[in-house]
């Protein structure tokens, strides 16, 4: 095959396309370029549990973003108590919440399942509800933050300085992304939830167990939101209204990418994140840049509509 | 000029073609039967011809006019009505509401006119008590309730996909009858039927699908006797 | 038995109409609240007959506050006017922002109402210029010059349209047609329903509502805030009335804004900062045990006891 015919294909033209952007923005803005790269990285590592839930367990929990919050204050009680690092936290989170996960399945989600779509759009508005006035309740909007020494780290290129702790939800953001492809495609526990995923019915003839597979997928995803809080406490100060916008934005990458596509969250982050940032580098503009991913969903949703074939 | 054709209309659904280059016609006011085997597209067929989805090739022609990319809604005001397979009857109303809404809007009657139009097709279709809640409805009746539904538009083409699905011998010989009814009412019909003794005793004509396509054409005892028709079926006999 | 029904209401019309007559200025000022919360109720109850979800009243409230406030500052307009204009441009903006979105409907067009209180909030706060920014715009004076009376029969007016609409499309074909789409669409679209042009209009009229709504309650306070205009209350309240009340119904939504309206005065007084969380629980405990709310339930409990 001709090497040039592999450059007419669209998805090589995107890739040249990006890299050029990509080192335009490294000598103009290189602000944006990490900024916005590590600011991605956690949009998506806050999404993919998000699009766990919505296409496996076929529900939209408008908690997600509080979930996140109570990891966060999670891990800072931890720390304050019992002295514990917030990234050490993440372990004991992924428990804990894998449990709070359990408790919140069987005790409410379980019964929406059967329900019509939007009895499950207000139970977990009313959850996410709840749950951030019991936060502002017990903790007050105060917000908190944790003097850790790590976090200012920093490195130079030339004049350039730019923070290097973020880049640990560049990582995060690979391990949960690997883990979870992994999981899915090469686990027989991984392979009966995208079954049960596309056709609960199906999956339960052939003997899967769909009810245990939703219930271990919800406490999944709810773990590892858990854990995400934890490692966002370490960076942000929280409260409790901290989590309610990543459930947007969340939910934005979700359409973007698509029900099921896992690695199109992470694409579609770098280009949200990285638009973000480039909006917030323009003073004057910054207040702007909040609109930016609901521009970006009313758009899509837009593409998406005409695109269809079928009424 | 053809009552209903279709040129090569073809529709995808992912990769698979559940309707390949299907060209055929109806006549005015015969009672067409579509047959095949399960899967063989028949209801994508409806779906297509209803305005439910897009073809993704070819074109439908209906009394002349091209249809193929009318919205569902105006297809019906132009006489296209169908029943559904599996009965989807509206909750929250009555009997005789979940009728009046196609006489609302199939036609667009006011309110009162709308009424008095589906209480007359109850009764040409020998429906009572219809003012009841629909949860408390045998299986005839709701068949027979998604027909009032769809006659209540007015149609000028009807398809009725499967309605002799779960019913006994006596109910099928109700219904063989009902449609007859029907198509004496001058409305032209598309029948849809796994049943062959319905298909034998309605229909002037039968189209026969497979994997999509259309295999065999004409009246029901020679279609029967095609051997491409008895393969395709595979050992099912009328 | 029908006129009988209509004397009722004329007899609940005229005692509302004439309440300033008989109580005091603190509990009108209650009512007034009441029938704003009323009213943003019904218009959720309304969108909701079609099967859709707004969380966005927030901001149509707020953009009907700002809009009438802003007119009626800048452009000299009569307030009432301003009112009805506040009501114009909410409406408008629902236009705009159905054709986008509800050829996608259910959760998308769920989510983008979530975020649209947030997203008018930011606009609002960058052109101070025109809005006052962070801090709002403080109105020349309130509506009425504050006469607790004419501000009641305002606000009463306002809720008696919300109730007329919600009797419109309930009697009327619109009722036949929503209850289809919602339903399933794909019956609608058979019947000959044109399920995007019905969607969009209802989405319209409703938000005009909640725009007339917030446009009234600017002109009572004479104030408009990011903050307070746009608040998680006016979406939060009215849906948690809404389902405590009954879905579909036009009393289920009066009655959950009577009784949550007086609860929350009755809890306002006793815990000063938890009544989020009980509207919070009380949308959860509805949706869970409960679905049909307390004029469903009644309603079904009566059904069940005239057949035996």
């Amino acid at each position: 095959m001709n090497p040039f015919s592999k450059l007419k294909q669209s998805n090589y033209q995107i890739v040249i396309i990006s890299l050029v952007l990509a080192i335009i923005l490294a000598l103009w803005k290189p602000h944006v370029l990490v900024e916005g790269l590590q600011r991605a990285c956690l949009y998506a590592v806050i999404a993919l549990p998000m699009a766990l839930i919505l296409g496996i367990v076929g529900i939209i929990n408008l908690a997600h973003g509080d979930f996140m919050m109570l990891g966060a204050y999670f891990a800072y009680f931890l720390n304050v108590y019992t002295g514990i690092d917030p990234l050490v936290a993440i372990f004991p989170a992924l428990a804990a919440f894998f449990l709070i996960g359990m408790v919140s399945y069987r005790a409410i989600i379980k019964y929406v399942l059967g329900a019509p779509e939007l009895n499950q759009l207000l139970l977990t508005f009313g959850l996410a509800m709840v749950m951030e006035q019991l936060a502002n309740l017990i903790w007050t909007s105060r917000p908190i933050k944790l003097p850790l020494p790590y976090v200012s780290a920093s490195a130079t290129i030339g004049s350039f300085t730019f923070g290097t702790f973020e880049f640990v939800y560049v990582g995060a953001v690979i391990i949960v992304l690997s883990g979870l492809l992994l999981f899915l495609k090469r686990t027989g526990t991984g392979q009966a939830a995208l079954a049960v995923g596309q056709n609960p019915r199906g999956a339960k003839l052939v003997g899967i167990h769909v009810d245990r597979t939703y219930l271990f997928i919800f406490s999944l995803s709810i773990a590892l939101v858990g854990a995400i809080g934890a490692i966002f406490m370490t960076r942000h100060s929280i409260f409790p209204l901290v989590g309610a916008p990543f459930t947007m934005k969340s939910f934005c990458l979700i359409a973007m990418a698509g029900i099921g596509n896992l690695m199109g969250i992470l694409w579609c982050s770098l280009i949200l994140g990285l638009a973000e940032n480039f909006v917030l580098s323009f003073r004057g503009y910054a207040g702007w840049a909040d609109i930016l991913f609901f521009a970006l969903i009313v758009l899509v949703i837009m593409v998406r509509s005409h695109q269809r074939q079928v009424k | 000029m053809p009552f209903l054709k279709t040129e090569n209309l073809t529709r995808h659904f992912g990769g698979i073609a559940a309707l390949n280059h299907v060209s055929m016609e109806f006549r005015e006011h015969e009672i067409l039967g579509i047959i095949g085997p399960n899967g063989a597209g028949k209801t994508t067929f409806i779906n297509v011809i209803a305005g439910i989805y897009l073809p993704t090739e070819g074109k439908m022609y209906f009394n002349g006019q091209n249809i193929s990319d009318l919205p569902a809604h105006k297809r019906c005001r132009l006489g296209i009505a169908r029943t559904f397979q599996l009965v989807r009857p509206l909750q929250g109303l009555s009997l005789l509401e979940n009728v009046m809404v196609g006489s609302l809007f199939g036609k667009g009657f006011g309110q009162r006119e709308a009424r008095e139009k589906a209480i007359a097709l109850c009764e040409f279709l020998e429906l009572s008590d219809i003012s009841r809640d629909i949860t408390r409805m045998t299986a005839l009746e709701i068949k027979k309730m998604e027909i009032a539904h769809a006659l209540a538009t007015q149609p000028k083409l009807l398809f009725l996909d499967e309605v002799m699905a779960g019913l006994n011998s006596d109910e099928t010989m109700e219904m063989i009858a009902l449609v007859r009814r029907i198509h004496s009412r001058g409305i032209t019909i598309g029948i849809v039927e796994h049943v062959m003794r319905v298909i034998k005793e309605l229909t002037h004509r039968v189209v026969v699908l497979d994997w999509g396509e259309v295999i065999a054409e004409g009246p029901y005892e020679e279609v029967s006797n095609d051997p491409m028709v008895i393969t395709a079926y595979l050992g099912e006999e009328a | 038995m029908r006129n009988l029904r209509y004397l009722l209401y004329i007899a609940i019309l005229i005692v509302l109409i004439t309440l300033p007559l008989y109580t005091g200025v603190y509990l009108l000022n209650v009512t007034d609240i009441i029938l704003i919360y009323l009213a943003l109720a019904l218009s959720w109850d309304i969108l909701l007959r079609s099967g859709q979800i707004s969380f966005g009243m927030a901001g149509l409230f707020g953009v009907g506050g700002y809009a009438a406030g802003l007119i009626h500052l800048n452009a000299g307009v009569n307030p009432l006017i301003s009112i009805v204009m506040g009501g114009l441009a909410a409406g408008l903006l629902a236009w705009l922002i159905g054709m986008a979105v509800l050829q996608l409907r259910g959760m998308y067009f769920a989510i983008v109402t979530l975020a649209l209180a947030e997203i008018f909030r930011v606009i609002v706060r960058n052109l101070p210029d025109l809005t006052g920014g962070p801090e709002g715009t403080v109105l020349p004076s309130a509506i009425f010059a504050g006469n607790s009376t004419k501000t009641y029969w305002l606000v009463l007016v306002v809720a008696l349209v919300s109730v007329i609409a919600s009797e419109i499309f309930r009697r009327t074909r619109i009722h036949f047609a929503l209850t289809s789409i919602r339903n399933d669409e794909v019956v609608a679209k058979s019947s000959g329903i044109d399920v995007f042009k019905y969607l969009v209009f209802i989405f319209v009229v409703t938000s005009a509502i909640q725009g007339l709504t917030g446009g009234a309650y600017a002109h009572i306070y004479g104030f408009v805030s990011p903050e307070g205009s746009f608040s998680i209350d006016f979406t939060l309240l009215p849906i948690a009335m809404a389902l405590l009340g009954g879905m579909h119904s036009t009393w289920g939504p009066v009655v959950g804004a009577v009784v949550l309206g007086v609860i929350s005065e009755f809890l306002k007084l006793k815990i000063p900062y938890g009544h989020l969380l009980v509207y919070g629980l009380i949308i959860v405990i509805a949706i869970l045990f409960f679905p049909q709310g307390i004029v469903g339930t009644i309603g079904q409990k009566l059904k069940k006891a005239h057949r035996a």
